[in-house]
């Protein structure tokens, strides 16, 4: 079977005017200008099988959203080879349109002042479908993603949430067979998140739409995807299923305790503290030595919780992590 | 589901057909989303009423010398140029900011000509807008200037010209939006733009009223096709004067679209190396 994605070899080298400040500065970037070459990614290689739903990680800067610019086809990389669908994005832009659905986190494709079922007439004739068949889709997904009392308000009147939903809709109305997420549960509650997360993960399922998903939530990475693909610097530092990475990387969590005493104590193996406020305790677990129910039973134990959190730790660090166990040769 | 084949794929008259239909589709979307947003509408018609009250004074006060229109005509002229003038839709900054907070990721990988799609949207938009704008200036125009202009068959004539000016005026504004790509910023462009309209156009006095030398100058750029050709027929039935205008005013649309093609094509090739 063809692959989703193919790419080898691939890089990506912006040329950037060196800016320097003051008159003088000005005068130089005018007359003399310098530049410098910045490797925005660097001889990324990796494959993806049809109906794979694949995370693509990493910090700011670490190439992801041009990765994924050059596989839409909206930039030429500077060397290497992609094939996206078998096709070659930067050649087959317009024919690639028609077989990839974007999600953008922090844009919006839905008309404010219409409610979402305006744009969705507006996308049919943009996919040129027949609309019988727009019809059924569209209603299949509106069922889907629970949006039939939301999709005849005007988009201004929507949530954060309700909108990402209307949006996911409107870049699956085409039947993609493969579908860009960038951050797409930026800015949202947990609530939410979990729902986009969960819409997100049985639409692939069950149209066997591929997924590349960037994201700087390792919740997004650990419920919605099989495998992960973490960048650093525009190269590609691991590429392995996410149960891998869990065991290897993401065996911490962060609890935050908002108690009505003011002070706390939670002592339990694996459990470190990591804040100490009145009425406030922030604890590190080490979940392959305690477990979280095990922490929060101890601390509903210790205290009276007005509030509780379990958070992922931050991308940033878990990328830390591994670039610190690259550079070192072996995993920590 | 099977896919429709890409538009390139398929015959001349099928893809010209598709690509009229999303066209079409996106003005109307964007005529609605017009609609849906009164205020602004509402906000337009009051800058109007407030330009055609003001001016309707002036000129009852300041004598305007031989050969100047009557203050009856002037302010039929004023209300035909600020009526296309207050009807366009700031096509730039959209582009602008498409550039600028690289929505253009989401708009370049459709299967649809990006910059084709955002003419078309404002093409819808800036037909609500006159639509909106022509009865306000209509009836403030007759009541202030005390009855329609000497020969109202003018004014049949100034309507579909201005039409022609604010496609004019749609497809230049794209023009300047889409240089964001490499200035980032267009408001300086827009802004000597805009104000050469204002000046060489004759936004608020015919050309005829200028000094010759200017008159002439101005009758070299796209602005007095724009703004004098309308209003000028708006207060003298002029056949042949009107058939010039409307001549000038699609040989300027052409020039510019054809420029927007090839600005688009140039901005493409930068995005291609440098990134949405």
């Amino acid at each position: 079977m063809e692959p989703a994605v193919e790419v080898e070899g691939l890089s990506k080298t912006y040329r950037v005017r060196i800016r320097t400040a003051g008159f003088s500065g000005a005068l130089r970037r005018v007359f003399a200008p310098r530049t410098e070459d910045v490797a925005a990614v660097a001889g990324v290689t990796f494959r993806i099988e049809a109906g794979e739903r694949v995370a693509f990680v990493g910090p700011n800067g670490a190439g992801k959203s041009t990765t994924l610019k050059i596989l839409s086809g909206i930039l030429h990389p500077t060397a290497g080879t992609a094939r996206v669908l078998g096709l070659v994005p930067w050649e087959d832009r317009r024919a690639l349109g028609y077989r990839i659905g974007t999600v953008f986190g922090q844009r919006s494709q839905l008309w404010w002042h219409l409610p979402a079922l305006d744009t969705y007439a507006l996308l049919r004739h943009v996919y040129d479908q027949d609309p019988v068949v727009h019809r059924e889709r569209r209603d299949r997904l509106i069922e889907t993603f629970r949006i039939g009392a939301i999709v005849t308000k005007p988009v201004r009147s929507l949530s954060l949430g309700e909108r990402m939903r209307c949006e996911l809709v409107a870049s699956l109305l085409h039947a993609p067979s493969l579908l860009f997420l960038d951050e797409p549960t930026i800015g949202l509650d947990v609530t939410a998140k979990a729902v986009i997360r969960d819409f997100v993960r049985e639409r692939s399922v069950k149209d066997g739409c591929t997924l590349l998903f960037t994201s700087h939530d390792t919740g997004d990475m650990e419920r919605v995807c099989d495998r992960v693909l973490v960048v650093h610097r525009g190269r590609l530092l691991i590429d392995e299923p996410v149960a891998a990475l869990r065991r290897r990387y993401i065996r911490r969590k962060v609890v935050t305790l908002a108690t009505v005493e003011t002070d706390v104590t939670v002592e339990l193996p694996g459990v470190t503290v990591r804040e100490r406020a009145p009425h406030r305790l922030v604890l590190e677990v080490d979940t392959s030595v305690a477990p979280v129910e095990a922490v929060v039973a101890a601390a509903l134990a210790a205290s009276r919780l007005e509030d509780l959190t379990v958070e992922d730790p931050p991308m940033e660090e878990i990328v830390a992590a591994i670039y610190a166990s690259a550079e070192k040769g072996a995993p920590s | 589901m099977t896919r429709a084949p890409a538009l390139d794929e398929r015959p001349l008259g099928a893809r010209h057909s598709s690509r009229t239909r999303v066209y079409l589709a996106a003005a109307t979307i964007a005529a609605r989303h017009a609609w849906a947003n009164p205020v602004e509408i509402i906000g337009r018609g009051v800058f109007l009423g407030l330009l055609l009250v003001v001016f309707s004074g002036l000129w009852r006060a300041v004598p305007l010398g031989e050969g100047a229109p009557d203050a009856r005509g002037l302010l039929w002229y004023l209300a035909i140029t600020e009526w296309v003038i207050l009807s366009l839709p700031l096509v730039h900054l959209d582009l602008e900011r498409d550039v600028r907070t690289g929505d253009l990721a989401y708009l370049l990988p459709r299967p649809v000509s990006y910059v084709g799609v955002r003419v078309a949207e404002h093409l819808g938009t800036l037909a609500v807008r006159m639509a909106t704008l022509a009865p306000v200036a209509a009836v403030l125009a007759t009541l202030l200037a005390g009855g329609l202009p000497g020969d109202p068959r003018g004014l049949l004539l100034a309507v579909p010209l201005g039409v022609m000016a604010g496609v004019l005026g749609v497809i230049t504004y794209a023009s300047i939006g889409l240089t964001a790509v490499w200035l980032q910023d267009v408001t300086p462009v827009y802004f000597v733009w805009q104000k050469s309209a204002f000046v060489l156009g004759g936004l608020i006095l015919p050309l005829h009223l200028y000094p010759a030398w200017l008159a002439a100058i101005a009758r070299w750029t796209p602005f007095a096709a724009l703004l004098h050709g309308p209003g000028r027929t708006a207060f003298g039935f002029d056949p042949a004067g009107a058939a010039t205008t409307a001549g000038l005013l699609a040989s300027w649309t052409a020039l510019f679209a054809y420029a927007l093609h090839r600005i688009h094509r140039a901005a493409l090739r930068i995005l291609d190396v440098n990134g949405g």
